[in-house]
């Protein structure tokens, strides 16, 4: 896993967002998490910086989370984005693991089960994209192979 | 006689002289007669006349009397209907002081129900309240979690720095407070506490009922703006029953911008030589004509079935009437609905006591 991971963290509530990174910071070691108060916000980020992982309330005012993850689904599409619901809203739940979300993480936050879903979305990611890298390498070898296959051919001709 | 006058002629003229003045005696008295008999006469006439008069006066005294034995007969039935009315009368007073005992029953029944619809309808909009207030709860908890949590960790990691750990437990205290206040506001709001009239800034009312309803409203980017101008709109009344109005003013408010494009609640207020007025304005789809009169009926209701009880508008409009204020509604077509509240402003000397 790279040492450095950038989480973002999104949501309405200003003490969740004193709340949670340090959290995290405690938690997990060599975490980087930046904070987006609004939706709009958060795009911001989003467009300069490629996150390990974002993590987003449901409820805000303006643009909601369900929105923000059609978003980022659309623009980045590898970054896995997780959400907060509150206790019972399990139709939002659904609604956000059909838009793509790769978890969900219920109010009131048990601070375990944040860090570990957390990881897991994180390594989930890690691994796909060393997945892609390795299949990339491999396309890229079976090319060279068959080039160096076609030469031999030639020079046997 | 004459044959005395003969024989003595001397005597002759004495008898004659008398004769004369016998005879002018006579003639005097003869005239005398006649202007008797003439006045006589005058006097039959003038007695003729009277008593023709008095013939007429006696037949109109007749007449009269007829008159008066009647009004004396119709007098005397008119008696015994009074008298038959006094004894109505006295019946109906008998049954009169039973109706006011009764009605007195009837009235204090009235008040108790009125508390207790009063309570119900607090209760009615608590629960309308309810989904707002537990996500509003959900916050501070879920925070006090964390900043606990964090302190725990800190501990755990053997931080010596003690400035960390209590900066998370402040914090954590921080958040308890704001889910106390939460918790004490609707504990307020919903206790049967009788009702008392004190003076009472309307502006502190609005604040507060805005500060349970702040959340709900926030999250759906509803814009709220509030104008009470310059002086202190002061009544003399009950401050969680005029909470109670506000809060289901906002309520509806809130659900009628639910599908605008703009939506926005604007509290205007006043403050008159006597009277307070404050304006609720919405941006919402207005009230239908027709329905302005309606609306404020007990469970009548434009909205679905199991979203609203319909017992707001009309608990609000018994609130208001028993302040002794009037509450009616405008809504002109395509735009917003405006709740106007009329309320007696509070005496300034009893100002001071304002809380």
């Amino acid at each position: 896993m790279t040492t450095t991971l950038g989480v973002l963290i999104v949501d309405d509530n200003p003490a969740l967002l004193q709340a949670l990174p340090r959290a995290l910071r405690l938690r997990m070691g060599g975490v980087t998490v930046e904070t987006a108060d609004s939706a709009a916000a958060a795009l911001e980020r989003i467009a300069v910086q490629d996150y390990d992982a974002i993590v987003t309330d449901i409820k805000m005012p303006g643009m909601d989370g369900l929105a923000l993850l059609a978003e980022i689904r659309a623009r980045r599409p590898d970054t896995p984005t997780l959400i907060i619901t509150g206790h019972g809203e399990n139709e939002l739940v659904v609604r956000a693991l059909r838009g793509g979300a790769c978890d969900f993480i219920q109010k009131p936050i048990d601070r375990d089960y944040f860090v570990a879903a957390l990881y897991r979305a994180i390594r989930a990611h890690v691994l796909n994209r060393r997945v892609k890298d390795r299949q990339l390498a491999l396309e890229c070898c079976a090319e060279e192979l068959e080039r160096i296959v076609q030469q031999l051919e030639r020079e046997q001709s | 006689m004459p044959e005395t006058v003969i024989q003595n002629p001397s005597a002759a003229v004495g008898v004659e002289s008398r004769l004369r003045t016998h005879i002018e005696m006579l003639e005097r008295r003869l005239r005398q007669r006649d202007e008797q008999r003439r006045a006589m006469l005058h006097i039959l006439v003038d007695y003729e006349q009277d008593r023709r008069r008095l013939a007429r006066q006696t037949e109109r005294l007749d007449s009269s009397r007829r008159a008066v034995l009647h009004i004396l007969q119709d007098s005397h039935k008119d008696k015994l209907r009074l008298e038959a009315s006094r004894k109505a009368m006295i019946h109906i007073m008998g049954n009169l002081r039973e109706t006011t005992a009764e009605v007195q029953r009837r009235e204090q029944e009235l008040r108790d129900k009125q508390e207790q619809l009063v309570q119900a309808g607090k209760l009615a909009t608590l629960g309308e309240l309810t989904t707002g207030v537990a996500h509003e709860l959900n916050n501070p908890l879920n925070n006090i979690g964390l900043f606990v949590g964090n302190a725990v960790d800190l501990i755990d990691l053997a931080v010596t720095e003690k400035g960390e750990i209590l900066d998370e437990l402040r914090h954590a205290m921080q958040q308890v407070s704001k889910a106390t206040e939460i918790i004490s506001h609707l504990r307020t709001f919903g206790r049967a506490a009788p009702i008392s009239r004190v003076p009472i800034s309307l502006r502190e009312v609005i604040a507060r009922a805005l500060s349970l309803m702040g959340e709900q409203l926030r999250l759906r980017e509803i814009t709220v703006t509030v104008d009470l101008g310059p002086q202190e709109p002061v009544v003399e009344g009950n401050a969680i029953q005029l909470e109670q109005v506000f809060i289901n003013l906002l309520t509806n408010a809130r659900d009628a911008v639910a599908e605008s494009p703009r939506k926005e609640i604007r509290i205007s207020g006043s403050v008159g030589s006597a009277a307070v007025e404050i304006a609720v304005a919405d941006t919402g789809g207005g009230i239908p004509r027709g329905l302005e009169r309606r609306i404020f009926d007990p469970f009548f209701t434009t909205k679905e079935v199991g979203k609203g009880t319909g017992l707001g508008l009309s608990i609000t409009y018994g609130i208001i009437k028993e302040h002794g204020g009037t509450i009616s509604v405008v809504s002109p077509p395509g735009e917003g609905a405006t709740f106007l509240i009329h309320l007696a402003a509070a005496p300034a000397d009893t100002r001071e006591t304002s809380p």
